[in-house]
């Protein structure tokens, strides 16, 4: 990912000074002035499944992602008003894990919300993660834009609290993507009550943003890229006039929109996964808009991994990918569409042969 | 055929001509026997020529003559050849290079040999082309020290014999001899510094099984296997460059600079977007030559990455990396069995390329891989005892 | 047809016709045989499944479900392939063993290892259907 982008520096010679007040060059994508919305970028990273071996062993490839997002995330110019974490920072949730993550993290210059993932969530509910980290969902406002986290990865109480004897066991049963032992991810009564009087305080007019670690919407159920109450969600967001939600969870670049409401991924600091339409053997749907990410190349431990900073802009979205040995990635929102785009590659004709996946 | 065969004689011929500007370039030299084979390229792919810079033996000998001539510095001391040997493995053994008045840059000087094959010039690619690269030194503070290319183009447009040339080759003279027309030159030149047909490649695309010892075997199947050598020094199944041509962070260098990495990045886009030439900066200011491709992509995924060097004739080209802190084989291989850090248990800077882990390789298996990178030197450049062969 | 010849030639009908009854032909089996046979397959299938999410394979924790759910992505119907940092045409025993070494950490199978045979039952059945492609990139 460029920290620079040399059309702007064109601009930035003949123009004279620059509107945020800086000498240096700022990052990419054209911020739009159109109302009084404050303009902004914030950085998120997320599931870096910091995985334990023994001792004080824990898996290196997965370590080294984390540390190489922080350090980059440093870097970035100008600084970010603040990153989000978007969940799965452990691998079985343990401890250990838990805290090696926070400390990698703690090495970010910048404030850190956190968002929770299932990895983070079944071997205690959430217990130890609420003292490192805070609540597990919440919402807070920042420069006229109303920001939601949702705990999106609970599930029916019954897998929850009486299938398993163990919690180690419900927590390694949650963490296989493909375990048919598992069971699909919702965000439930007690946080939709909670959204629902949450955004009773909100005006229709105020850009939302909703992070979540599961897509808040249906992909495909085998790999739990999916949100059983989706529809309810989605009900209960339909009356606001600008809505994004961020969501991880997928390890790989989807966006679609879905009425008023856009959705866009983010990408993994740990290991990518395949598309659903990779597997064979079932059917799934992935939205149509979204053009893949260029294939993860194995031998290049870090390909098909990054982070991504996002512009809001006018209330709207627009995410900008770090992509190790590949070339960028930016979903932009298209406001005459009214939907994200991806800044180079959305048209049929412009796709390239690294994005078809088998 | 025949024609190839001129060219590879003019160029062995001039590779090992002793003088530069005094001597006239020979014309149809004698063939050296025994050196010479007819395989020279073998496991090779065939070199990229540009569509508009076509080898010819007259325009090969004028970018040889302009190679070798110490004119175009600002002392008259410096020419390509001082830091581009063909006596030392067209490199010139030395950690960082030495320019005019003794001036020493940041940089090891890679070897020429097959340069040509590199999908851009410089450890950090800033030149897409042997042409582009080839004006780049005469013009850097601490190599030719020139203020500019004015001096060469005054003396080519005068000297008898470059007048000669340039007329012969590329229909010019006067005002219309250019930087271009010196660089397609030189450039012509370098595209004959190719060689292949080392051992191993008798070994692997002849399949001659006495080419390689039992150590060097062992050595090979390390390369491919426990110390992945072959991620980034490509072999494939009917040629090998033993390069990938990519950037790669490998933990040399960067960890001096690991603590100040931000403001260092930010004086350096700051000087850059008031028009610092990288070139320059990188050469001049240590700091900033450790971070590497990143000065010219700007792309924090490229911070302390470096392009990877071929290994052919690699015995020959000591020091190692791009600043030559390494100073033998055996202490590159160790770099990398301790996962990317010298010394071992020195702290992994946060930029590493993925893929560079411990490798847990034995003090055997590590001599087994040296024997083996020693036997990637090309037969015509094989001498009795290599310059930094352990 | 004298006495002699004629029991003979019954000798020989009587002969041939036992042995016709103990050797089956070569391409009889029955519904029953393919069954069992099939099942033997699946037994190694599920053995693969199994050493999929098994972290005995690598010395990291690392398994092959995490990066390949249901297999997805392993494309075990372009093999034989050249693939780019081996260096050469390799079948799919082979690159089982180069993620074997490198993300899990541990140590290659041999080729006729039963649990590589297993490997690849589990591989190819969650991808079966799709058509060959042998050497696609």
């Amino acid at each position: 990912m460029n920290i620079i982008n040399s059309s702007r520096r064109n601009f930035i010679k003949t123009s004279g000074a620059l509107a945020l007040g800086t000498t240096l060059p700022i990052s990419l994508v054209e911020l739009a002035f159109a109302d009084t919305t404050e303009n902004f970028t914030f950085a998120y990273i997320s599931d870096a499944h910091i995985q334990h071996i023994s001792g004080t062993r824990f898996v290196r490839n997965w370590d080294q992602g984390l540390k190489r997002a922080v350090a980059e995330a440093n870097l970035l110019t100008p600084k970010p008003d603040f990153v989000m974490f978007g969940g799965d920072l452990a691998q079985l949730g343990s401890k250990p894990e838990l805290d090696h993550g926070a400390e990698i993290i703690s090495a970010l210059s910048h404030k850190v919300h956190y968002v929770m993932g299932e990895h983070d969530y079944y071997l205690d509910l959430g217990a130890y993660w609420e003292k490192l980290f805070g609540p597990q969902y919440h919402s807070f406002d920042h420069k006229g834009v109303h920001f939601i986290v949702l705990n999106s990865i609970r599930t029916y109480d019954d897998w929850t609290y009486k299938r398993w004897p163990t919690a180690e066991q419900r927590m390694s049963e949650m963490a296989g993507l493909d375990n048919p032992n598992g069971s699909p991810f919702m965000v439930g009564d007690e946080q939709r009550k909670w959204l629902k009087a949450d955004l009773d305080k909100v005006a229709k007019t105020t850009p939302i943003v909703v992070f979540s670690h599961s897509p808040l919407q249906k992909i495909y159920k085998g790999w739990n890229f999916w949100t059983e109450d989706a529809e309810q969600i989605q009900a209960l967001l339909k009356p606001f006039a600008k809505v994004s939600v961020i969501y991880g969870h997928v390890h790989q670049i989807q966006y679609n929109q879905i009425g008023n409401i856009s959705f866009n991924s983010v990408m993994a600091t740990a290991w990518p996964w395949p598309y659903p339409s990779t597997y064979a053997q079932a059917e799934q749907y992935l939205p149509k808009l979204t053009v893949p990410m260029n294939r993860a190349d194995p031998f290049q431990e870090r390909d098909a991994t990054g982070w991504q900073f996002i512009n809001v802009a006018s209330g709207r979205v627009d995410l900008n990918f770090t992509l190790y040995n590949n070339s960028e990635r930016s979903v932009i929102f298209n406001p005459k569409a009214k939907h994200p785009e991806d800044r180079a590659y959305q048209a049929e004709s412009s796709r390239i042969p690294p994005q078809s996946h088998y | 055929m025949q024609y190839v065969w001129l060219i590879l004689l003019a160029s062995l011929s001039a590779a090992l001509r002793a003088d530069e500007t005094k001597q006239p370039p020979a014309a149809n030299p004698p063939p050296q026997s025994g050196i010479v084979d007819a395989n020279h390229l073998l496991g090779l792919p065939p070199v990229p020529i540009p569509p508009d810079n076509s080898q010819t033996p007259a325009k090969i000998a004028l970018g040889d003559k302009l190679f070798h001539d110490k004119r175009f510095s600002i002392d008259g001391t410096v020419s390509c050849s001082n830091c581009h040997d063909n006596k030392k493995g067209f490199t010139d053994n030395l950690p960082v290079s030495v320019g005019n008045k003794s001036l020493t840059g940041t940089r090891n000087a890679p070897t020429l040999i097959n340069a040509a094959f590199y999908k851009s010039q410089f450890w950090d690619g800033r030149e897409p082309s042997l042409e582009a690269q080839s004006k780049g030194p005469f013009v850097n503070p601490v190599e030719g020290g020139l203020a500019n290319h004015q001096p060469i183009l005054d003396i080519v447009r005068a000297d008898a014999e470059y007048q000669k040339a340039f007329k012969d080759v590329f229909g010019v003279a006067d005002q219309k001899v250019t930087m271009d027309h010196v660089s397609k030159a030189i450039a012509s030149f370098e595209r004959t510094l190719v060689a292949g047909n080392s051992p191993f490649d008798r070994f692997y695309f002849k399949g001659d099984k006495t080419a390689l010892n039992e150590q060097q075997r062992r050595g090979f199947k390390l390369f491919l296997e426990q110390g992945r050598c072959v991620s980034c020094h490509i072999i494939e199944q009917n040629q090998a460059l033993f390069t990938d041509s990519q950037f790669h962070n490998i933990g040399i260098g960067i960890n001096a600079v690991q603590q100040g990495i931000t403001p260092l990045v930010q004086a350096f886009l700051d000087a850059k977007s008031k028009g610092g030439d990288v070139d320059k900066i990188v050469l001049t200011d240590k700091k900033s030559s450790e971070l590497g491709r990143f000065a010219v992509s700007d792309a924090v995924a490229d911070i302390g990455a470096f392009k990877t060097p071929t290994l052919r004739n690699i015995a020959l080209t000591a020091p190692y990396m791009h600043d030559g802190s390494l100073k033998t084989l055996k202490e590159v291989v160790v770099h990398y069995n301790n996962g990317g850090v010298t010394p071992a248990g020195a702290k992994v800077n946060d930029f590493l390329s993925g893929g560079i882990r411990p490798l847990n390789l034995t003090d055997a298996q590590i001599d087994d891989l040296v024997a083996f990178m020693q036997a990637l030197t090309s037969a015509q450049y094989a001498q009795p005892t290599a310059a930094a062969a352990q | 047809m004298t006495n002699k010849k004629l029991t003979q030639s019954m000798l020989m009908v009587a002969v041939l016709g036992s042995l016709a009854w103990a050797t089956a032909r070569a391409d009889e089996f029955s519904a029953a045989d393919t069954e069992r046979w099939q099942q033997q397959f699946m037994d190694s299938v599920k053995q693969g499944r199994e050493l999929w999410t098994s972290p005995t394979l690598g010395s990291n924790g690392v398994v092959c479900a995490q990066c390949h759910p249901n297999a997805a992505n392993t494309h075990p119907e372009t093999y034989p392939k050249f693939q780019k940092q081996i260096g050469k045409v390799i079948p799919l025993w082979e690159m089982i063993n180069w993620c074997l070494r490198n993300p899990l950490e541990g140590q290659p199978l041999a080729a006729d290892d039963p649990k590589m045979v297993a490997i690849q039952a589990y591989v190819t059945y969650e991808r079966r259907g799709v058509k060959l492609e042998p050497g696609k990139h």
